[in-house]
């Protein structure tokens, strides 16, 4: 599995893992993200079942097992965190952020040891050491319950199922030609996120945010403009094509 | 899924197939006991030594059905341990696989406590359930001895029935079904321990 660097400041940094070359095809690719300070990590959506051997391979070339602390699930789909039973026996003593309104849902995966900690639906904020991270709501995006977490320092908004496109393994981790991309992420939204009135009020929200990286579960990340060429194209999109 | 617990989900999934059988059984006992008692009641003087009889196999029947739901409990504890030492056995190799694939990870050391740690609970499953299969062994080794004692009753009762007269017949007919019923239950309960008996230690 590849990591990248996302970001380098004076009190944290940011990883970003995925592009596993090993991962069978009939599952969909993923992107986890770490945020590391000191003596502590974070790990965004660490992936499903198939995909914790290669992940935890790839964290341990930036973490010792020790210092990884707590966990965050943006909703509870299984290729965000079905793989929560092996990290519960691998990280006994860590947290589980994660909607308040999953977690009956979430422990069937298997959560003995790990502390759940739920995000209210308002949202919330995660501090690691000296950072603050907000946990930022996203609800009906796709999930019911659903959050992204935003790191004013770094400005960097990990945005779930938001910006995610479908594309075959090995695609580039950046978003290079926007236009041509938009045809990689029409369906997937169009499809899998419900609402309209959550997407606009989702969008009120992070306009608001200073954001320089938008960082989706699946697919290509935005940098700079193409961060506000996204949120212009999805606010034009009518979702819910399905009903 | 390794052999051994292919085998344990085989192995539970037999024993709960031939309880329920028993269960059933022991209540047509009980329902023949029933018969059996009304039959001795209409006989009256003629059924005499039938009658207690009558009462033994109902209490009988009762003691069984209540040491097979004890059984069913176990069996369903089997079911949830080999259930957890198969999710801690696959956590075990997946830890396993990251200790041997991360090798120039700079934090590769890092995984040898979760991997021993992993190890200990998949053994301490796998002792859990050599416990529970000897406890198993003894409830079904106590259901066997009913069996028995049921059959032998019923060659009691069979004797008993010839001197009652008219009601013979029917009072033949109880004890024959109740012999049978105890001859099944026998063959359940020996196959659920032939089942069990290949899980080592439990062996008895």
């Amino acid at each position: 599995m590849k990591s990248i660097n996302l970001y380098e400041g004076p009190q944290h940094q940011w990883i970003m893992f995925g592009r596993d070359k090993n991962k069978p095809d009939s599952i969909i690719d993923s992107n986890q993200y770490m945020v590391r300070t000191a003596n502590r990590c974070l790990l965004l959506d660490p992936g499903g079942y198939e995909l914790f051997a290669p992940m935890m391979a790839a964290v341990l070339h930036h973490a010792s097992v020790e210092q990884i602390t707590d966990l965050f699930a943006s909703h509870q789909d299984p290729d965000v965190i079905s793989s929560l039973s092996l990290w519960d026996q691998a990280l006994p003593h860590a947290k589980l952020h994660a909607p308040k309104i999953w977690e009956g849902f979430l422990r069937h995966y298997g959560c003995e040891s790990i502390e759940y900690v739920p995000i209210a639906d308002n949202g919330g904020s995660l501090k690691l050491e000296a950072i603050e991270l907000q946990f930022i709501p996203a609800h009906y995006l796709h999930s019911s319950g659903n959050f992204h977490v935003y790191d004013p320092e770094a400005k960097i908004l990990m945005s779930g199922d938001i910006g995610a496109a479908l594309e075959p393994g090995g695609t580039p981790l950046f978003v290079d030609d926007f236009e041509a991309h938009t045809e990689k992420m029409r369906y997937f939204h169009q499809r899998w996120m419900p609402s309209n009135p959550a997407k606009k009020t989702w969008i009120e929200r992070v306009r608001k945010l200073d954001i320089e990286i938008l960082a989706p579960q699946h697919g290509r990340m935005f940098k700079g403009e193409d961060v506000k060429r996204f949120l212009d194209w999805f606010d034009a999109l009518q979702v819910g094509m399905a009903v | 899924m390794n052999h051994q617990t292919k085998t344990q989900f085989i192995a539970v999934a037999s024993i709960t197939s031939e309880l329920t059988a028993v269960i059933s059984i022991s209540k047509e006992i009980s329902l023949a006991a029933a018969n059996a008692k009304a039959i001795a009641f209409r006989a009256g003087d003629k059924a005499r030594g039938f009658q207690p009889i009558t009462d033994f196999i109902n209490d009988l029947a009762k003691e069984m059905i209540q040491n097979i739901e004890v059984i069913n409990e176990l069996a369903t504890s089997l079911c949830r341990i080999t259930i957890k030492e198969y999710r801690k056995t696959e956590a075990f190799n997946k830890f396993e696989l990251i200790t041997t694939t991360c090798g120039s990870a700079a934090h590769a050391h890092s995984m040898q406590k979760p991997l021993a740690d992993a190890e200990v609970i998949v053994q301490n499953c796998q002792l859990q359930f050599k416990r529970d299969v000897a406890m198993l062994m003894d409830h079904l080794d106590t259901v066997t001895q009913h069996a028995k004692t049921a059959g032998i009753i019923a060659t009691y009762s069979r004797i008993e029935a010839s001197q009652a007269g008219e009601y013979l017949q029917s009072l033949q007919t109880v004890s024959k079904s109740v012999d049978n019923a105890a001859q099944k239950i026998h063959d359940h309960v020996q196959r659920c321990i032939i089942t069990l008996s290949q899980f080592g230690s439990a062996n008895k």
